[in-house]
C-alpha cells in the first residue's frame, strides 16, 4: 500500500535532528512507495535541500506558537499532499501533536505517539519519582524547586553532581563554585525546577525503542556510543547485544505503558555494575538508520503501528554493526529558497 | 560461546577484539589471541598453560606469568568471570 509520510526534524548541522534519518529508513532497502514530505521550521533547515530524500517540503509554525495555527497549517499541507502518517522527530514538538492527535486522526492522519499523561511521568523533573515508585535503578537525584534547597540538596548528594536544566543542558558540577554558577545559568534560561543528580562514574549506552499500547516492546536497538562531537552528540557508535539493556528497557516501557518510539538512556556504574536510568527523549534518535543495519527497521514499523496494523516483535537487532556521521554540503539554485520564502513549500521536480 | 566469558566476543583471525556487550575493542597480540581461542573453545588454565609450553619456546614459569596478567586484565576489562 503506498502510503504519504510527512516527518519533522529536518534540520542536521552540528546537531542533527532525527527526521532525516527517518526518512533513510523508509527508503531503505528500497525507494519509499508513496509522497515522502518534509515538514520544517526554518528555510535553511538543511534536510529540505537532500534532494533525492523528500518529494515536497513545507514550512510549519513553531509549536510553541498555537496549537491552531499549527493544525490549520497541517490541515492546507494535507489538502495538498494527503497525508497519511506523520512521524513528529523533535521533543519540543510533542505536546502540540499530543494536543491535536484526535482532530489530525479525524482528517485521517494517524500518529503514533504516547500520550500526555504518560510523557508526563519521564519528564526531566518527574523521572526520580517514576523510578522510585516502579523500582528502577537510576542516580540519586534532588528536585529543587526553591533556590533556598540548593545548599541541602548539594550536601546530600556530593560531589561531583550534575545540574540540569528543566528542558535542555547539563553541567558537572565539582565544587559549590561550579553549582552557583550553573545553577544561575540554567535559572535565567529555563527556570526552576532543576534537577541535581549524582555524576556516576559510567559506561554510557541507549536503546533505541518501539512499543505498543500495552507498553510491549516490539523493536530495540541498543547501542554504545563511540565517538562524541563538543556537544556531546555521537557521531559514531556500534549496536551491542547486551540482555541487561533489553531487560531494563522492556520493563521501564511495560511500566509506562508506553506506546511509540523513543530513546532510553542508561548509565552503567562502573563499580556497582548495575544499570541506571538517566532520561528517555520521546521520540527516535538521530542515529536511526543504524537501526537498518541492525536489520530492525523500526520507523517503518511506527508507521504499520500508526496504521493500526498488529505488528509482531522483531528478531534481536543484530550487534556489532556501527555508523559513522559524516557531513557533507549539498548545493541547490536559488529558486527553491525563493520558492520555501515566499510560499512555504518547495516541490521536487522528481516527485512529480 | 564458552561460560567464562561475560557476554558475546569475537575475535577476529587479525586479534581485533569486539565484545557485544560493550561494544568495546581491543588488539591482542600473538600470545593474547592464542590463549583467548583456547578460552573460546573451552579449555581451562591447565590446559592452555600445557599448550603454551608446545607452542611457544617459554619457559614454564614464564607461560604461568604470562597467563596469569592475562586473565588478570581479561577480568579487568570486565570480559571474564573468574
Amino acid at each position: 500500500m503506498s502510503l504519504n509520510v510527512a516527518v519533522t526534524g529536518l534540520h542536521a548541522a552540528d546537531n542533527p535532528a532525527p527526521g532525516l534519518g527517518v526518512i533513510r529508513c523508509l527508503h531503505h532497502p528500497e525507494k519509499w512507495d508513496g509522497k515522502i514530505i518534509g515538514l520544517a521550521y526554518d528555510v535553511l533547515d538543511t534536510g529540505i535541500y537532500d534532494e533525492g530524500l523528500l518529494g515536497h517540503a513545507y514550512l510549519i509554525p513553531y509549536p510553541n506558537t498555537s496549537s491552531k495555527a499549527f493544525l490549520e497549517r497541517l490541515q492546507y499541507i494535507h489538502q495538498q499532499e494527503k497525508i497519511d502518517v506523520i512521524i513528529p522527530t523533535l521533543d519540543s514538538e510533542l505536546t502540540v501533536f499530543q494536543k491535536i492527535a484526535p482532530e489530525l486522526k479525524s482528517l485521517g492522519i494517524a500518529t503514533f505517539i504516547p500520550p500526555k499523561q504518560i510523557t508526563d511521568r519521564i519528564s526531566k523533573s518527574q523521572l526520580a519519582e517514576f523510578c522510585e515508585s516502579e523500582n528502577i535503578p537510576y542516580p540519586e537525584t534532588i528536585v529543587i524547586k526553591d533556590p533556598g534547597e540548593l545548599k541541602a540538596a548539594v550536601k546530600k548528594i556530593g560531589f561531583p553532581l550534575m545540574i540540569k536544566g528543566v528542558y535542555y543542558e547539563a553541567y558537572t558540577c565539582k565544587s559549590m563554585e561550579d553549582v552557583h554558577q550553573y545553577f544561575e545559568l540554567l535559572r535565567l534560561k529555563w527556570g526552576l525546577p532543576m534537577i541535581l543528580q549524582k555524576k556516576l562514574d559510567s559506561e554510557e549506552f541507549d536503546v533505541c525503542c518501539v512499543s505498543d499500547t500495552n507498553g510491549d516492546l516490539l523493536g530495540a536497538v541498543p547501542i554504545r556510543k563511540t565517538r562524541l562531537t563538543d556537544k556531546g552528540k555521537a557521531w559514531a557508535a556500534v549496536t551491542l547485544k547486551n540482555e541487561q539493556l533489553m531487560e531494563l528497557s522492556r520493563r521501564i516501557l511495560k511500566k509506562l505503558k508506553w506506546s511509540g518510539p523513543c530513546e532510553v538512556e542508561i548509565l552503567k556504574d562502573k563499580k556497582t555494575g548495575e544499570y541506571n536510568l538517566i532520561e528517555i527523549n520521546p521520540r527516535f534518535p538521530a542515529w536511526i538508520f543504524l537501526s537498518t543495519g541492525a536489520d530492525q527497521n523500526l520507523p517503518k514499523m511506527v508507521i504499520e503501528l500508526a496504521m493500526g496494523k498488529t505488528v509482531s516483535p522483531m528478531a534481536p537487532a543484530k550487534s556489532g554493526i556501527c555508523f559513522v556521521r559524516h557531513a557533507t554540503d549539498l548545493v541547490c539554485p536559488m529558486d527553491y529558497i525563493e520558492n520555501l520564502t515566499m510560499l512555504g513549500e518547495l516541490h521536487y521536480k522528481s516527485s512529480e | 560461546m564458552s561460560e567464562i566469558f561475560k557476554s558475546e566476543v569475537t575475535l577476529s583471525e587479525n586479534g581485533f577484539l569486539f565484545d557485544h556487550g560493550s561494544g568495546l575493542t581491543y588488539t591482542l597480540n600473538t600470545t593474547g589471541q592464542f590463549i583467548f581461542r583456547q578460552l573460546q573453545s573451552g579449555q581451562k588454565s591447565k590446559q592452555i598453560m600445557e599448550k603454551m609450553l608446545d607452542e611457544f619456546e617459554v619457559i614454564e614459569e614464564t607461560a604461568r606469568k604470562d597467563l596469569d596478567d592475562f586473565f588478570r586484565q581479561l577480568n579487568e576489562l570486565g570480559l571474564i568471570d573468574l
